[in-house]
């Protein structure tokens, strides 16, 4: 097991968070442990960072990635965990994984140095190493048990991160936010046994149901479901449960109180990574199973793309508290990977995975600069300060570029998924991409006004006007590790928006293996033309 | 502020910079492998003035010796300059033939990816959105301008900026921004294909934002830069929407695809196309200020002098023009082009029709010395676009040679423009910067509460600036008869063959082109009364407030650009008309060569340019091309004169040309038109026709408060529904408490349910 990457990056982050929260409490002596669990939480997370960027320059290269069956990156055969239930350790990276995987190792490091004084920093950072593994995780697992397993674990961290470094109704926030996903993970559950008890029997492995959790039996097997109104009904399952974790309207109401009320590294990683597990989840299971069903709800997709797309942004605009407006900002930009998929082009759906990974690094930024706005001056409300940028002309730097990047402007990364997605849109569905395109504007009304009543607009050169929530302090700007987390992520921004086949690539040769190999066959068959 | 000497001395720190091109010719590059310097010099210098300002900010060797970041500025704009001109050396006498034209280098592979096709295979070898290069006489003359004024307006900057004690430990973020938009100008101008085009016009956008926002703390600034963003965005969604519609139709967005045959063998829909085309024209509306996206243009002038000169007159705006330009391949029936088009060329030139002369009216009442140059850019903007509808309207006529001569004539009004309003702009820059200087200095220990009621960019505080500004005023004039179009100046050899040839179409093809045609007539008649009186207003007549007695021309830096520019503006127009400027301009689309424009021997050629700017072989032509000559060199100056000309204070002179203008001015009498500017008209006509105003409010009344209605919606209809649901749950689980009740019948009888409708439901998926 030592010498397989993948196994070593999702355990090792989980043991050693494990560690650091349990060893000082059960001996006085491991005390020195509690001092150093912040250096180690970050030396750890950096480990894996160099872990899988090497994995990158090693293998990527290697690798057919449009062989969609075979285009796993696999070191091991899997290892039985429960052989009774048929539950296996396998694990694996194709193109839709690996860049979830690279991006969560990265923003795990950039979130912790963000927040690198956060209260209490023996606790949070290992709840965030922790984080790390269980993203990892849903990442890597090739057995649906296992997968769903560290579905939920993902949830258990945040609940504490939100629970203990919220801000003042974190209370509320923590607790609907873990009963709003948890409900929808248990009805995407029931959607998993269906799928399981319908596997082939594989009695003979030691299994005694007689039915396996590996995810490429499950998947490849659903033809056992006879019945298509029972296959559209689990998919439809599936589909609520990943929806919510999108989060896709409606049901997306427990996004922005999660965020207002988590701490920055929270939200860094709740908008980086967690909400991609949604679209993850739902190409490789709930699309790669079902793909008959897939192409018979395309008009579900494209109206749920459609309206978080949409109404997104106009709820956007709507708001005064500058956190909240971001947390629905990626209400707006998760329904353009729903439009990706549905245009069944392979260029629309690399869009939409080129989408998980920009807007999984610009979000973090906005994050992060919201967040600073928090720290530094005691206030979300937009409107309550201007001319911030004379006293913060760093976090005034950060925040034009985060903004610019998620209001799609090219040379950034945000740019290459949006025009890819809406060159696709157009090729299948025509004029009805006059919606998704005119919210470009609504985007820019509200970034650009949000900008304008903090940053701009004091009418004095020398002084900006400061919100009554900073009581007379001096103004700051942001802190040099808030700076570093921020330059390295706008620094990746603008690189992936110039170079993006570093990623892309890969990303587009695994969609057309994708699409040749599951959907063209239902596309036929149900006279869906390209 | 320092003295101009030992400034000027700072220019060795561009040595290295100008010394890239050279070593690079010595190690044997070709220009087009050194082509991606002029993009790339740019893309490396940006950050490090940006950060290195930041960072260093008010340290004194960055302040005395870099100016702030300006000197490496200049150094990367003078090493894409330098690059340029290679490219332009190289290429100039040696275009690729139009119909071989690949693109001339590649630079990046952007993304790569199949396609599904309608048999549900994929296409055979991945497509590519990449970023190359594309070289024909457009490209050349624009990049030429571009690279060219960046450069100047950077040294003159050097001089505008730093010397404003407003700016200090700021100038690092123009100079950086600068630097970038320069970046932008270039990579739209030298990209082979529509995306890549799109890509660096949004980069242009972006840069346009921030420096209209240069100064933040000002309300009126922040506002404009956002209303400049947004207006241009509109345009921008609609370019996109064309560059989806076009991807469609060819499957590719390079030039050297598209352009080889646009009708793909006569079976391309025409309907579609045209959507393409004009959804790409919405883009070009937005960009280049045209109506009715023209709302931004004048706001933007809430930034600093030198941005105005560059970005908002010289070269951004004249963006949308570009694209237009590069429109007319999928038009012109001689060359597979698409027929069915007409109606896009009459839109076109309706669109610059109205503006042209809505912007001209616009400026008669203009008081702000800026909003006047800026009014007039619109203006001259929309007459280029008037040709090039003129122009797309024969090229779909199959009527080549008056297709091929306006088009030219509206890239050369181009190049005349952009140098003209450059300049025109750095010397109002010059004028605001020495009549704030010498107000500041007039009142310099009156406490704090000086300079807020003072205007130094309002022309009513000027008046007799001639004599003290003797530069500023030549340049200045030499400007504004080139916009007029006074003969053999400049404009005049670009704008007649607009007017001229637009006429054309009028009088013997398309009666509806007489709308554009008369509007563009009136309006050469109206350019030549508001330059004028802007003109006569700042610098002839006697000072209209005591601050002018205090102005004199000493800032460094600034002179050299105007000179450079006088000269051109001034004989360049004249000198590159002569030698065929208008027919090399045409000839990026005379893939045949059978137009025989170019002239056997260059006196041919300087004998028929003559020939045909004043006595063209047609008469209904000539009578159009001396009523506008009456109209713009005759009527509009002397009225302009009439109300604000007038002989300089006793004692004071100026250059020699300057001198002889300012006392012809006030040959003409005197007429008072205090009554007419009070008029309804004169009213409407300050409050920009009220099309801010309408804007506003429908905006205001309805996208407000509908965002207010959806975030109010979310939070209580949808949120409501959730936390609905989870009161009745905690209810609910009150209920299900009872349910409890501790008797083993009562479990029984829940446990046997519940086992029942499992099985059923496991029947029912089975069958």
């Amino acid at each position: 097991m030592i010498n397989d990457p993948l196994t070593v990056i999702t355990l090792i982050p989980i043991l050693v968070s494990l560690a650091l929260l349990i060893l000082p409490k059960l001996s006085p002596s491991a005390e020195g442990l509690a001092r150093a669990s912040r250096a180690i939480s970050m030396g750890v997370s950096l480990g894996m960072l160099a872990i899988t960027t090497m994995i990158f320059f090693g293998e990527i290269g290697n690798v057919d990635w449009s062989n969609y069956n075979s285009g796993y990156y696999l070191t091991n055969d899997s290892i039985a965990l429960i052989p009774s239930i048929g539950v296996h350790w396998k694990v694996g990276a194709d193109a839709l994984s690996f860049p979830m995987i690279w991006l969560t190792t990265l923003l795990i490091p950039i979130s912790m140095l963000v927040e690198w004084d956060a209260k209490k920093g023996h606790l949070f950072h290992p709840l965030i190493l922790m984080m790390e593994g269980a993203l990892i995780g849903v990442f890597v697992s090739l057995d649906m048990f296992v997968f769903y397993a560290f579905w939920e674990l993902t949830l258990v961290p945040m609940f504490f991160l939100i629970m203990i470094w919220g801000g003042e109704d974190r209370k509320y926030a923590s607790m609907k936010f873990f009963i709003y996903t948890f409900t929808a993970s248990v009805i995407m559950l029931i959607g998993i046994l269906v799928m399981y008890l319908y596997t082939p029997d594989v009695a003979s492995s030691g299994s005694v149901t007689g039915h396996s959790f590996d995810m490429s039996v499950m998947i490849s097997s659903t033809e056992f479901i006879p019945s298509e109104g029972l296959r559209h009904l689990v998919w439809l399952l599936l589909l609520i449960g990943f929806a919510t974790k999108m989060p896709s309207v409606p049901v997306h109401t427990w996004l922005p109180d999660a965020h207002v009320q988590a701490p920055t590294a929270g939200s860094m990683l709740l908008a980086g990574v967690m909400l991609k597990m949604g679209a993850y989840g739902f190409l490789r299971i709930a699309v790669a199973a079902f793909p008959e069903s897939t192409v018979v709800f395309i008009p579900l997709l494209i109206f749920l793309g459609m309206a978080s797309l949409f109404y997104g942004a106009w709820v956007c605009m709507g708001q005064t508290n500058l956190k909240r407006m971001v947390a629905y900002s990626s209400v707006s930009h998760m329904g353009l990977i729903f439009l990706g998929i549905a245009t069944m082009q392979p260029l629309g759906i690399a869009g939409a995975l080129f989408m998980m990974f920009a807007h999984g690094i610009i979000s973090p930024l906005l994050f992060a600069v919201a967040g600073a706005f928090k720290h530094h001056y005691h206030t979300l409300e937009i409107g309550s300060m201007r001319g911030i940028a004379h006293h913060s002309p760093w976090l005034s730097a950060h925040m034009m570029l985060g903004w610019m990047a998620s209001l799609g402007l090219p040379l950034l990364a945000g740019f290459v998924a949006e025009v890819t997605i809406l060159i696709a849109f157009w090729m299948s569905f025509g004029w009805l991409v006059l919606l998704p395109t005119l919210t470009l504007i609504i985007t820019a009304v509200y970034y650009l006004t949000s900008m304008q009543k903090t940053i701009f607009e004091s009418n004095d050169p020398h002084h900006g006007i400061l919100p009554d929530t900073l009581h007379g302090e001096e103004p700051r700007d942001i802190t040099w590790h808030e700076n570093a987390g921020m330059i390295i992520l706008g620094a990746l921004t603008i690189l992936f928006g110039i170079l993006p086949f570093i990623f892309w690539d890969m990303m587009s040769e695994w969609s057309s293996g994708f699409l040749l190999e599951t959907l063209v066959q239902a596309m036929q068959s149900e006279g869906v033309k390209p | 502020m320092g003295d101009n000497k030992s400034e000027s001395g700072l220019l060795v720190y561009i040595i290295p910079f100008l010394a890239v091109v050279p070593f690079l010719y010595a190690m044997g590059w070709e220009s087009h492998d050194a082509s991606i310097l002029i993009v790339a010099v740019p893309f490396m210098t940006f950050p490090v003035i940006l950060i290195v300002g930041q960072v260093y900010n008010g340290e004194e060797f960055w302040k005395s010796k870099m100016k702030e970041g300006g000197i490496l500025a200049l150094g990367a704009l003078g090493a894409s300059l330098s690059a340029a001109l290679w490219l332009v050396y190289d290429y100039v006498d040696s275009l690729p033939n139009f119909d071989e034209q690949q693109s001339v280098t590649q630079w990046l592979e952007w993304v790569s990816f199949d396609l599904l096709q309608s048999d549900y295979t994929l296409t055979s070898g991945s497509k590519i959105l990449g970023m190359g290069v594309w070289i024909d006489s457009i490209t050349l003359m624009i990049l030429f301008v571009a690279t060219f004024l960046c450069f100047l307006i950077c040294w003159f900057s050097l001089g505008y900026m730093n010397t404003d004690p407003i700016n200090e430990d700021r100038n690092h973020r123009f100079y950086g921004e600068f630097v970038l938009f320069a970046l932008g100008m270039f990579g739209m101008v030298l990209a082979d294909n529509f995306l890549w085009l799109f890509i660096f016009w949004e980069v242009m956008g972006l840069c346009s934002y921030l420096l209209i926002g240069f100064y933040y703390w000002k309300d009126s600034a922040a506002y404009a830069s956002k209303k400049a963003f947004l207006t241009t965005r509109v345009g921008d969604v609609f370019l996109m929407i064309g560059l989806f519609i076009l991807y469609d139709i060819y499957g590719s967005l390079e030039f050297s695809v598209i352009f080889h045959d646009p009708s793909l063998n006569g079976s391309v829909n025409s309907d579609k196309l045209f959507w393409a085309l004009l959804m790409m024209f919405i883009g070009a509306v937005g960009k280049s200020a045209q109506f009715p996206l023209h709302v931004w243009l004048p706001d933007a002038m809430e930034g600093p002098t030198p941005v105005s000169a560059l970005i908002h007159a010289a070269t951004m705006v004249n963006a949308g023009l570009y694209l237009v330009a590069r429109m007319v391949p999928f038009v012109d029936v001689g060359h597979h082009g698409v027929a069915g088009l007409e109606d896009l060329g009459l839109i076109v030139a309706y669109v610059g029709g109205i503006t042209a002369f809505m912007a001209a009216a616009i400026a008669f009442v203009q008081n702000d010395i800026k909003k006047v140059l800026a009014y007039s850019t619109m203006s001259q903007l929309a007459y280029i676009f008037t040709g090039l509808g003129s122009a797309l309207w024969f090229y779909n006529n199959d009527e080549h040679h008056a297709a091929a001569v306006v088009f030219g004539s509206s890239m050369f009004h181009l190049f005349n423009h952009a140098m003209a309003k450059g300049m025109l702009f750095m010397a109002s820059g010059s004028v605001i910067h020495e009549v704030h200087h010498a107000h500041d200095h007039l009142h310099h220990g009156h406490g704090d509460g000086h300079g807020h009621d003072f205007d130094p960019q309002d022309m009513r505080n000027m008046g007799g600036l001639a004599s003290k500004m003797p530069v500023t005023a030549t340049a200045m004039m030499f400007g504004s008869m080139s916009i007029i179009g006074i003969p053999l100046i400049g404009g005049f050899w670009s704008k007649e063959g607009i007017i001229a040839e637009t006429w054309l179409a009028a009088l013997e093809h398309e009666p509806l082109m007489y709308g554009p045609a008369i509007l563009v007539l009136l309006t050469a008649g109206m350019t030549g009364f508001y330059m004028s009186r802007m003109w006569f207003m700042t610098f002839a007549g006697v000072p209209k407030s005591e601050v002018v007695e205090h102005v004199h021309e000493e800032t460094p830096w600034i002179k050299m650009p105007l000179v450079v520019l006088t000269v051109i503006t001034a004989f360049g127009g004249f000198a590159f008309a002569l030698l065929g400027a208008t027919d090399y301009l045409s000839s990026a689309y005379d893939y045949s060569g059978h137009l025989k424009l170019h002239k056997s021997t260059l006196l041919d050629s300087i004998l028929y340019k003559l020939e045909y700017a004043f006595l063209p072989e047609k008469i209904n032509l000539r009578i159009v091309g001396w009523v506008t000559i009456f109209l713009s060199f005759i009527v509009g100056p002397i009225l302009a004169a009439r109300i604000h000309g007038g002989k300089l204070s006793d004692g004071e002179s100026s250059t020699p040309f300057v001198s002889w203008l300012v006392s012809t001015s006030s040959k003409f009498g005197k007429q008072d038109v205090s009554s007419l500017s009070e008029s309804e008209l004169s009213v409407a006509l300050q409050n920009r026709l009220y099309f801010d105003d309408l804007y506003e409010g429908v905006l205001a009344r309805t996208v407000i408060p509908f965002s207010q209605f959806t975030a109010w919606f979310d939070r209580n209809v949808i949120d409501g529904l959730v936390k609905q649901i989870e009161r009745r749950s905690v209810s609910g689980s009150v209920q299900v408490r009872r349910l409890t009740t501790g008797s083993a019948r009562d479990y029984i009888l829940m446990a046997t349910v519940g086992m029942l409708s499992i099985i059923a439901l496991l029947w029912g998926m089975n069958t």
